[in-house]
């Protein structure tokens, strides 16, 4: 009965309603699309971490992340491979060596992180195999090396051209190596491209003589909802190992997502906090010019407490016929681009400088319309309070003989 | 018992600190099945007198007893509650929800009550019927002229079996025929249901046509008169 009574009561003054509902629909659907775009750009951004380099969880020596010495690797590799092996929330992994260093051209020099890796595994845990624009992504040949573009322009290296590796051996002797540049990749983190190349184990193994030292192994676990689960699960097994999930590897970037999703609730609370007063005066305006049908019906036996619902239900109303279809829209309009992704190249030089894509895939977590729905009903509720009360305070004998 | 007793009854109003003796101990018995008109003068205190009756507004001091009850003495929503089961209510300006058609404004008093869906449909179908707008019960107010609003108010006052019923100047807003063909609706519903109705007004036409003349002046009663 409620409902039906506020929902015609909604439509008395069309034009007044229709322009609150309006600004609802507008500013809900903007706000949720803005939104959608930030998760997007950020989840976009992490994904990227995560693909190029990251991978979900890394095991390393327990000294090897600060001081990043040769010597410093992961001993008894086969025993925690079939540890490993037997997780069954892990996907894939790949095992690498780390080796800080510098690459030598003709023309120039610039200090690089050296990754020896096995290519196969490798292209099962991160993208760089999927990043490469020039040449190929490894071939049978020795020797190969993948550079990054940036890098490549730096040294003024081409496919082919030979750039010398040095870095420190088992034994502390400078070790130098040509290799041949079989690959150029491009990632969306210019510095990554500029300090970061790829060899083969086999190669890095010829070189130092002896069983390669592995630094790192990154994995990949089954979904990322798992992430925690398996570090924790790792971290007990392999106590004497340092594991950590990508959170703890780039915290600044699980750090600025939590702030994300704080920011983007108090931006949805500002458009809210907003349309809270223009509804609020929408209710106010219609209970004044309803003073003596309240008192009316206050007077033939409605209760008070039903007379408050009414209102709060036709706030509700106002609110959520155009929060629910903005919301609606915003979530249409975030599936509809993330197909396609924004395509946001003209700023690609200095979104690349942040590690940033440059086609963005707006996206926003379910989490997120839950809470914006509940701040919804908490606006229609804080927006129909007084004007409620106004209404419930009226004396019958008085405002029936109210004339307006 | 009589259905109404009214005791010793004063309401002072102490409006902008000049106080208005609006009622002056108002002493007062109606029975059960009157036909009855509070008449005087603007200002007499009808309005008033008939507010305490109808517990919407609270007396100075003195008692209005409906069926032996104090109702100065019940608490505000539990007054509301009383209300809706014993007193109708017709205004002089209709007062019909204007976003609800004739059956609606009908049946939502029932609804108040929590009558059954089917007996709702029946009484006002019925209701309509006996007030003669059977062929207007989804018309909403504005499609219906004064005479036609104010008897859906009718239906809608007697619509939840009320003890009896309190008009505050029902035929003010009509013309003379729609006022005589609601006083006759009236008349029935008194004479073949047995309906109490008290009316405050100052119509001849609804004065010739009560039994008993109550009129009031400067908030006292100055005489109360039964007529044929």
């Amino acid at each position: 009965m409620l409902i039906k009574l506020a929902w015609k009561n909604i439509w008395r003054n069309k034009k007044r309603s229709i322009i609150i509902i309006l600004a609802a629909f507008f500013g809900i659907w903007g706000g949720v699309l803005t939104n959608g775009i930030f998760v997007g750009m950020w989840e976009t951004t992490i994904e990227a971490a995560i693909s190029r380099e990251l991978s979900h969880i890394q095991i390393h020596h327990v000294k090897f992340r600060d001081e990043r010495l040769i010597t410093q690797f992961i001993s008894e590799i086969n025993t925690i491979e079939k540890i490993l092996q037997s997780n069954p929330y892990i996907q894939n992994y790949s095992v690498r060596s780390i080796l800080e260093g510098i690459a030598l051209s003709p023309s120039s020099v610039n200090g690089v992180k050296i990754f020896a890796i096995d290519p196969n595994k490798e292209k099962l845990i991160t993208s760089i195999h999927q990043k490469v624009i020039e040449g190929v992504y490894f071939s049978n040949k020795g020797y190969e090396i993948l550079i990054g573009q940036k890098l490549a322009q730096k040294l003024k290296l081409k496919l082919n051209s030979k750039v010398v590796l040095s870095f420190q051996g088992m034994d502390n002797n400078l070790i130098s190596t040509a290799f041949r540049v079989i690959g150029i990749f491009k990632t969306e983190s210019k510095i990554f491209d500029e300090t970061n190349v790829f060899i083969k184990h086999n190669d890095l193994q010829s070189i130092l003589g002896t069983n390669i030292p592995i630094h790192e192994i990154a994995i990949r676990v089954s979904s990322t909802d798992l992430i925690d689960t398996t570090t924790k699960i790792l971290k007990s097994e392999l106590n004497n190992l340092s594991v950590q999930s990508w959170k703890e590897l780039a915290p600044e970037l699980s750090l600025t997502s939590g702030f994300l999703y704080l920011e983007l609730n108090i931006f949805m609370g500002i458009i809210l906090f907003a349309l809270l007063f223009g509804i609020s005066n929408t209710m106010m305006m219609s209970v004044f010019e309803r003073i003596r049908e309240f008192g009316v019906l206050i007077a033939i036996g409605m209760k008070k407490i039903k007379l408050f619902l009414l209102i709060i239900i036709e706030s509700l109303i106002l609110l959520f016929s155009g929060g629910l279809t903005g919301t609606l829209s915003g979530f249409l309009t975030i599936e509809l681009l993330s197909r396609k992704g924004i395509d946001l190249s003209i700023f690609e030089e200095g979104m690349a400088a942040y590690g940033m894509s440059a086609i963005l895939y707006p996206t926003l977590p379910f989490n997120m319309y839950i809470s914006l729905f509940i701040m919804m009903l908490v606006t229609s509720i804080i927006a129909s309070i007084s004007p409620a009360i106004k209404a419930i305070r009226l004396k019958p004998a008085e405002a029936i003989r109210t004339y307006l | 018992m009589p259905l109404i007793e009214i005791i010793s009854l004063n309401k002072i109003y102490d409006k902008t600190k000049v106080p208005v003796h609006a009622l002056k101990d108002i002493n007062l018995t109606i029975e059960k099945g009157e036909f009855v008109a509070i008449v005087g003068p603007s200002g007499s205190g009808k309005t008033t007198l008939l507010n305490m009756i109808g517990g919407l507004d609270s007396p100075t001091n003195g008692k209005v007893l409906i069926n032996g009850i104090n109702i100065s003495k019940i608490k505000s929503d539990e007054l509301i509650d009383f209300r809706l089961k014993n007193i109708g209510f017709v205004f002089q300006s209709f007062n019909l929800i204007p976003v609800l058609t004739a059956k609606e404004n009908v049946e939502f008093i029932m609804l108040l009550q929590g009558v059954t869906k089917s007996e709702r449909e029946k009484r006002t179908i019925e209701l309509l019927n006996a007030v003669g707008l059977g062929d207007k019960i989804d018309s909403r107010p504005y499609e219906l002229s004064g005479g036609q609003q104010q008897r859906v108010a009718v239906a809608r006052a007697i619509a939840s079996h009320p003890s009896f019923v309190l008009a505050d100047e029902p035929t003010a807003n009509l013309d003379s025929t729609s006022a005589e063909g609601l006083l006759d609706i009236m008349k029935e519903l008194n004479q073949k249901l047995g309906m109490t109705f008290i009316f405050a007004t100052h119509d001849n036409k609804v004065i010739r046509r009560v039994r008993r003349v109550i009129t009031l002046e400067d908030g006292k009663i100055k005489s109360d008169v039964f007529q044929n």
